[in-house]
């Protein structure tokens, strides 16, 4: 498992912290059935305040990642891959989208982009 | 109870004090030693002025500034100053005893040891008692927390105990120029004892009213 | 029961006021107290460990009052303040000794693990230690029995990046079982950037925000742009706007962002830049 924080990110920390314990449990760094660090232990050792990390942990808890049981901590459930395409089209979509935006703005034509993305794809 | 407690504390602010206490008495004995007949009273004198003097060394140890140590320790304010005035009398009471051996080792060593001269000493360590008393009634009601209070505190802590030494030495030249030559001093002499002992408790009390003076005023104060 | 109640808490002085501090701060939370020099800061920590007594106003620590038992209160609080803390001629032994009488749950052997982890002297006095042995030797004072409450009171200031982070480091360690809580105050407000749960935010004794640290980051956006550009509507909203010759920068409450448009460049600002706009926002002479 493991946690970069970023200070630079336009991502509050909360979110960094949910979306790099997503991004591992989908991908399968973090199997089902792992007990995840308490929140506290994980505030200390990302040198995050509580709130921050407990923010996370209930927001992965209400997207159906983990679940929290009194006195056992928070257990990784298993993830359908379903969502995991999900997540991975998303992402093309974002860079697809951002090409096409750059495209636009200066003006080049549907050809000539779809051209670039035939030459990059055989490369 | 931390009354104890407190008192060392002070001995620890002021404990390199306690070190030139030694000298001091080899200096007393000294100042004595050039008075015939009652050089030792006068090294006894001595002494308790220097004991009025160190016993005041706790306030100019501990400033405002930099007591918080102090400040936030649990214990009440009635511990904390009784604390501090124990500290002043067992200065005396050390004082006391030092004295009285010397004056025993004087008496070993064949000198006559008077009545008259044991009452004195006693009405003088009654008096350092109230001198003690009073300088801390003064350092905690005027001093405490005041940044000019460096000079003024050097004054209160000197002239007094400056001032009884000077008396007592008057006195006890009187006694030694007259003891022996006059008759009229002979009720004075028979009195003497106990009206130094009656001082002695007289001052205790004072001493006590001081402790009570100042821890209501404390209490009353915005700061600790 | 909240570990540490604040009550309506205000102090007069000739000079200064300090009116109507209210907080609760759960147990097992750290709360940064930030605001300008000045502002008030030392004066409420001083009130809490009741070293000066309010005007006004009650304090409770784990439900203690300071006046119903100043012993059962204090041992309860360690206090980590400047450097000016210990008497100049106390060694760490005098410590030691002093804290062995006073404190029933101090522990020695925690003290004397404290002295070596940290290499402390025993016998040196403490005006001669330098700034950093100081704030570790209070801190060893204070973690070397069991307390609920950590006040710190600028601790931080002067200390090496390196000391910082180890300080940071002890305070989350602390709170860690869930049952301990620090309050500190700091103008260092990287240092509270992380760790802090909750900030509380003065200004000329008055009180400006209190919140958890993300709802405040959360409400606020930081705005920059051209001087020229700013719509009127705009402009009412924005705290302490700062011009100069080539642009402007701002804050602007989150639930206005709709005034924004595209013109101006939007980020998340940190702690730093929103005290930084409130205190530009009372110097252009607004009162919040």
């Amino acid at each position: 498992m493991k946690i970069i924080i970023s200070n630079q990110s336009e991502l509050p920390i909360y979110a960094q912290i949910r979306e790099q314990l997503k991004e591992q449990m989908l991908n399968g760094r973090i199997p089902e059935g792992t007990t995840l660090p308490s929140i506290r232990q994980l505030a200390k050792e990302t040198g995050v305040s509580v709130i921050t990390t407990t923010r996370a942990y209930s927001e992965l808890e209400a997207e159906g990642f983990i679940a929290t049981m009194q006195g056992k901590g928070s257990v990784v459930l298993p993830t359908d891959n379903k969502l995991l395409r999900e997540q991975y089209l998303l992402r093309i979509e974002e860079g697809l989208s951002t090409a096409i935006d750059t495209a636009k703005a200066m003006g080049m034509s549907r050809e000539e982009l779809t051209g670039i993305f035939h030459n990059l794809m055989d490369a | 109870m931390k009354v104890i407690s407190y008192m060392k504390i002070d001995y620890m602010l002021t404990r390199q004090q306690l070190r030139i206490m030694l000298p001091i008495a080899i200096v007393a004995v000294l100042v004595g030693k050039g008075m015939d007949g009652m050089g030792v009273m006068v090294s006894c004198c001595y002494m308790l002025f220097v004991a009025t003097l160190f016993s005041t060394a706790p306030f100019g140890a501990c400033h405002r500034k930099n007591t918080g140590f102090l400040l936030m320790l649990p214990g009440t304010v009635t511990e904390r100053v009784t604390g501090r005035f124990l500290y002043g009398l067992s200065y005396i009471v050390m004082t006391v005893i030092i004295c009285l051996a010397g004056m025993g080792v004087y008496g070993l060593l064949g000198h006559e040891i008077t009545r008259l001269s044991v009452g004195l000493f006693l009405c003088n360590v009654a008096l350092s008692i109230v001198i003690v008393a009073l300088e801390y009634l003064i350092s905690y009601l005027f001093g405490e927390g005041k940044n000019n209070w460096q000079y003024l505190g050097n004054i209160v802590r000197i002239a007094p105990g400056m001032g009884m030494f000077f008396l007592f030495m008057f006195i006890l030249g009187k006694a030694d120029e007259e003891a022996y030559a006059m008759d009229r001093l002979v009720f004075l002499t028979e009195k003497i004892m106990s009206a130094g002992l009656v001082a002695l408790a007289a001052a205790l009390l004072i001493m006590a009213l001081a402790v009570f003076i100042c821890v209501k005023v404390i209490e009353k104060r915005d700061y600790a | 029961m909240e570990l540490l109640e604040v009550k309506n808490l205000s102090k007069h002085y000739k000079s200064f006021d300090l009116m109507d501090i209210s907080f609760t701060l759960p147990r097992g939370y750290i709360m940064g107290y930030v605001g300008p020099n000045g502002s008030g800061k030392t004066t409420t920590l001083n009130l809490i460990t009741g070293i000066v007594k309010c005007s006004d106003g009650e304090v409770y620590i784990d439900g203690h009052t300071c006046k119903e038992d100043v012993k059962t209160y204090r041992e309860q609080i360690g206090y980590v303040g400047d450097e000016s803390y210990f008497p100049d001629n106390f060694t760490a032994k005098n410590i030691r000794l002093a804290l062995k009488d006073f404190y029933t749950t101090f522990s020695e052997e925690k003290f004397n693990a404290f002295l070596q982890k940290w290499n402390l002297p025993e016998k040196k006095q403490v005006k001669d230690f330098s700034r950093g042995m100081k704030v570790m030797l209070m801190f060893a004072s204070v973690l070397s029995r069991d307390t609920k409450l950590l006040i710190l009171d600028e601790a931080t200031n002067g200390l090496d990046p390196v000391m910082r982070m180890e300080i940071l480091r002890l305070l989350q360690e602390y709170v860690m079982d869930g049952q301990r809580s620090v309050i500190f105050s700091t103008h260092i407000l990287s240092d509270l950037e992380q760790i802090a749960d909750y900030i509380y935010f003065i200004d000329q004794g008055r009180t400006i925000l209190h919140d958890a640290k993300d709802e405040i980051i959360e409400s606020f956006l930081l705005v920059k742009g051209e001087s020229g550009a700013i719509p009127p509507a705009l402009k009412r909203e924005l705290i302490g706007l700062e011009e100069n010759a080539y642009g402007f920068e701002a804050i602007l409450p989150s639930g206005r962002a709709e005034l924004l448009g595209n013109a101006f460049l939007v980020e998340k600002p940190n702690i730093d830049d929103i005290v930084i706009h409130f205190i530009k926002n009372r110097e252009n002479g607004n009162r919040i």
